[in-house]
Formats: C-alpha cells, structure tokens, sequence
C-alpha cells in the first residue's frame, strides 16, 4: 500500500441550487517522498483536493488514507503552506513559528525554540526573527510559513500555489530552497503541491497530476516526469524529454490553440 | 492676526536647532523635519482661526441679547477663577471645580469598567457563536435606542441610593458600544487565521490569546472609546437628576444659581475632558493597531 491512497474522493457543496460537486472519482496513489504537483485551471477543484487530504475539507464520498490511517481531520503529520502565507500579523516571525511548534510538538521549551531556530537558519531568516510579517517582503513571508510547516516535521507537505504571488526571480530561488529543504531531509518527505505554472511543475515533480475543468471534475491525466535530480533549471528545458513533457502538458492545459480555433476569423 | 504670528516664530527656532542633533541625513532630515513643522503650525492656524470666529459669533450675540449670554471674556475670568482654586470645600454645596470633576470622572470610569467587564466576554461569545448571537442581539437592538436616562428610576429602586443610580446608567451607557464593536471584530476575523488554528491544532486557549483576541483588539478599543464618551455624555443629564456632587451637578447648581458664567465654564471644561478621554483611546487604538 502506498504512503497516500486517495480512493473514490468526491467533494460537493450544498447550495441554493442544490449540489455543488467540485471535483469526484479522484483515485491517486503517492509514494513516500515524491513530489507531485496537481495543475490545471482556475476553479477546477485543485485546492479541494488538496484540503481533502489536509483534513480542512470533510470527504462527500470515498476517503483519504496516509500511512494508513483514515484522514478524519487536520494533523501534525501534514504541513500546510497556504496560497497566501497566512502569518499571523500581530506575532513576531518567531513567534508565528513558536505557536505552531508550541501547539504540535511536544517537549520542553528549549527544545522547541531550538526547533524554531533551526527552522528559521534553514531558511535563511534568523536575522529577521524579531519582525513582523508586514515589515517582510513577499518572499520571505513565504520562507516563514513554508518554515512554519517544515517545524512541526510532517511526513506530507501540502503547498497550495506556493510561490504563485512571487515575482518570477524570488520564484525561482523558492522552488530551489523547497528542493533542498527535501535533500536535507534524505528526500523523505512528501510534497504535494498545487500550481498553475508548467514549467514550475516540471522542474519540481516526479509526478503531475492534470484536472479536468469543474464542475465535477476529475483527473485528466497524469503525466510522469523522469528528468534526472538533482535538476538543473538551465539543463533541464534542453532535453529532448523535457520539451515533450512541455508540449505535452499545453496541449492537455490548453483547449484552442489559437483565436481561429475558438471561430474567429482575421479579416485581412 | 496678531495671534498667529506670535505663534510661528518660536516653532522656527526649533526648526534651525534640530539638525545638530543628527549628523547623517541632515538635509533630509531637517527638510523633514520643518516639512512635519510647517503642516503643524498650518493646523494651528487654521483651529485659531476657528476659535477665534467663535468668539467674534458669542461677543456678537451676547452683545444683541445685552448680556443674557455673558460675554467671552466675563465667563473666561470665571472660568479662571474656578481653575485657580478648584479644590476648595466649603459643605455640600459649595466644592470646587476640580473636586466636581474628580467625582464625575470617578462615576463614569466606574461605570465604564463594570460595563466593560460585562459587554466584551458577551461581544466575544455574540462574534464566536451563532448562537449566542441569536439569545443577544435581540435584546441589544431592544435596549440600545433607549436613553440611558430611562434607566435611572430602576436604578433608583434597585440600589436605593443616587449615587449608585447614576453609576448604573453609566454602566448600562458602556454596554453598547464596546458589545457591538467587540462582536463585529470578533465575527469578522478572517477565515485565513481560523485555518492556521485548525490546520496546527490550536487549543482553545491559544486560539483565544492568540488569534482571537490580538485580531478584535483594534475593534475592541474603538468600542470603548465610542462607550466612553457617550458615558461622558451621560453622566451631565446623569448628575443634574442625580443632585448631590459632580461637574453635571454644579450645570445644574449655577442655573439655579443664575450664574451663566459658571455653566458655560462648565460646559467647555466638559468638553475638554471628553476630547481627552477620545485623545487617550485613540493613542490606545494607534498602540495595538497592527499591519497586516
């Protein structure tokens, strides 16, 4: 059995029209230690899944199973890195991060705050410890809550578009800081994370998991990416391998390729 | 306009001998700094102005109603003469201001603290819960609109005493404000912190002292300002029933006493007092402020 059994998840709403299904037969099964990334457009279900497996959002059928216990709510063993960090604006850097381990972890003070320390110099914000996140830029407030869910050592990461409101450089220098934090963990933690971005997914994942458009969507396909790790960003986008993973991905992300498609016609 | 020019030249003094003190940046900052000065001394311009308008309008009308209305500067001597000795104790009454205005401020911080202690925990329950929500507002709505005058006869019967009467209506003052501020805070605290807490385990506790309270804190002061001065109102219309002691009393006592002079010094030394309370809230407000 796998790290992560997905079976039969369906997730529906109810609303004044009746039953709203996000997204349903969802069957997916995830290894200890891969990284997978769920892409696909706007409002097709990606962050439902994902807080399905967070235990934020309550199945409507079928279940989520990690290491073999059913998910019936959050957890310590899933770390979540929300869309848009969600700090807490009125605590210190380390205190945000202080509260999560204070609430998790057990053990003495010390030992906690040597966890948030830890943390903190991992990513690269000791020297900032006493701010508040809105003395932050955009980027080391990401660093914090992915910092924040890397303090309480769960197995699984869930990262809901990460890096989606950074700018393309801070981006890049993200998504390189999350491949090493999972190095340093001898590659056993694992991630799932939510994006729009192809080239983002290729360059992260070993498994991309593409949704079909919602209502009630479903999975599309799921496209596996065997380029070599460690990855290098420059390399990469010149294999062969690389580019068929590419194209692959547009055509299944886009629909029409061009304004005639959708039954333009240029007037020339 | 004589006024207004002794005001400017000092302030410009100031402005020359603050640059020595910072070496680094002293253009910018001395730029800055008489930038911050010159917008100052334009806000006091401008409130001079005003008071001085307001003066010209009350010489005016006391001057056509052949002083009913004392002239500025017969009640600006009363006035003083309160504030020189405003201590004195001559029998109940005949106290002086300053005793006046220690009992009134008394009154009103006890009232406001009780009414406080009662309205935020019921705020925080009415913003956490539906439920509470609906036993409450209901009779919030109800007895929100009623002036807190109403409530002294109950007082009355209740305590058998006017002093603690007058309390009483300060305190029912306090609730509203700060019950309607503390619940709106607390009801509109985003769903992004909620998940934090649920996402990482908080407890009840933690939740509390660190999302619920920190998040509603802003809302929470601006309640109790808004319930202070309208406890400030109340306590005047409060003391002239209640009779006995305090700043609403002596209104009262000077009427009678036909003393014009003494009232209108009255009122702007209430008005002062409340523009301080709103001062010291609003400081309080700006401390716990934070950004998001």
């Amino acid at each position: 059995m796998s790290y992560i059994e997905i079976k039969d998840l369906e997730i529906s709403f109810p609303t004044p029209k009746g039953k709203y299904t996000a997204v349903m037969d969802i069957n997916l099964s995830i290894n200890k230690g891969e990284i997978i990334s769920i892409i696909g457009h706007s409002g097709c279900g990606k962050s439902t899944i994902l807080n399905a497996i967070a235990g934020m959002l309550t199945p409507t059928e079928g279940s989520v199973v990690v290491d073999n216990k059913k998910i019936q709510g959050p957890g310590p063993d899933r770390g979540i890195v929300f869309q848009n960090y969600s700090l807490l604006p009125w605590l210190t850097v380390y205190q945000n991060i202080f509260q999560v381990v204070d609430s998790v972890v057990n053990g003495s003070k010390a030992e906690k705050q040597a966890i948030v320390e830890k943390n903190l110099k991992m990513v690269n914000l000791y020297e900032h410890k006493d701010k508040l996140p809105g003395q932050l830029s955009g980027g080391m407030k990401q660093r914090v809550a992915i910092a924040r869910a890397f303090a309480i050592n769960p197995g699984v990461l869930l990262m809901d578009e990460p890096f989606g409101a950074l700018d393309a450089l801070t981006k890049g220098t993200m998504q390189l800081e999350v491949l090493k934090l999972w190095n340093l963990d001898n590659r056993e933690k694992t991630i799932i994370m939510i994006t729009h971005d192809i080239e983002e997914a290729l360059f992260l994942s070993d498994r991309i998991i593409v949704l079909n458009n919602g209502p009630a969507s479903t999975i599309k396909e799921i496209v596996e990416v065997h380029l070599p790790r460690p990855r290098n960003k420059i390399e990469i986008v010149k294999m062969p391998e690389y580019i068929d993973l590419r194209d692959k991905l547009l055509h299944l992300l886009t629909d029409h390729f061009s304004i005639e498609d959708m039954g333009m016609v240029y007037k020339k | 306009m004589s006024e207004i020019e002794t005001i400017t030249p000092p302030i410009r003094e100031e402005a020359a001998s603050t640059p020595l003190s910072a070496p680094k940046n002293t253009t910018f900052e001395s730029k800055w700094k008489s930038n911050q000065i010159l917008e100052a001394s334009k806000s006091i311009f401008f409130a001079v102005i005003g008071l001085v308008a307001f003066g010209g309008l009350w010489e005016l009308l006391s001057y056509t109603t052949e002083e009913a209305l004392p002239k500025p500067i017969t009640t600006l001597t009363v006035l003083f003469e309160m504030v020189s000795d405003p201590f004195y104790d001559y029998g109940p009454n005949d106290k002086g201001i300053g005793l006046q205005l220690f009992n009134s401020i008394k009154t009103v911080f006890l009232g406001f603290i009780l009414g406080s202690i009662v309205a935020i925990p019921i705020g925080i329950l009415m913003g956490a819960s539906t439920i509470y929500k609906q036993i409450f507002y209901p009779i919030v709505q109800l007895l929100k609109p009623v002036s807190p005058l109403a409530w002294f006869p109950i007082g009355l019967v209740v305590f058998k005493d006017t002093g603690m009467a007058t309390i009483f209506i300060v305190f029912i003052t306090s609730l509203w404000s700060t019950l309607i501020n503390t619940a709106f805070g607390v009801g509109s605290i985003p769903q992004d912190h909620k998940n934090v807490a649920k996402a990482f385990g908080f407890s009840k506790k933690r939740y509390l002292t660190k999302i619920l309270i920190p998040y509603s804190l802003p809302h929470i002061i601006t309640g109790l300002r808004l319930s202070i001065s309208v406890a400030w109102l109340v306590i005047v219309a409060g003391e002239m029933l209640s009779g006995g002691s305090g700043i609403g009393f002596f209104v009262w006592d000077s009427w009678n006493a036909l003393s014009l002079e003494k009232v209108i010094s009255a009122i702007i030394i209430i008005g002062i007092v409340g523009l301080l309370f709103d001062k010291l809230f609003t400081y309080i407000e700006n401390k716990v402020a934070y950004k998001a």
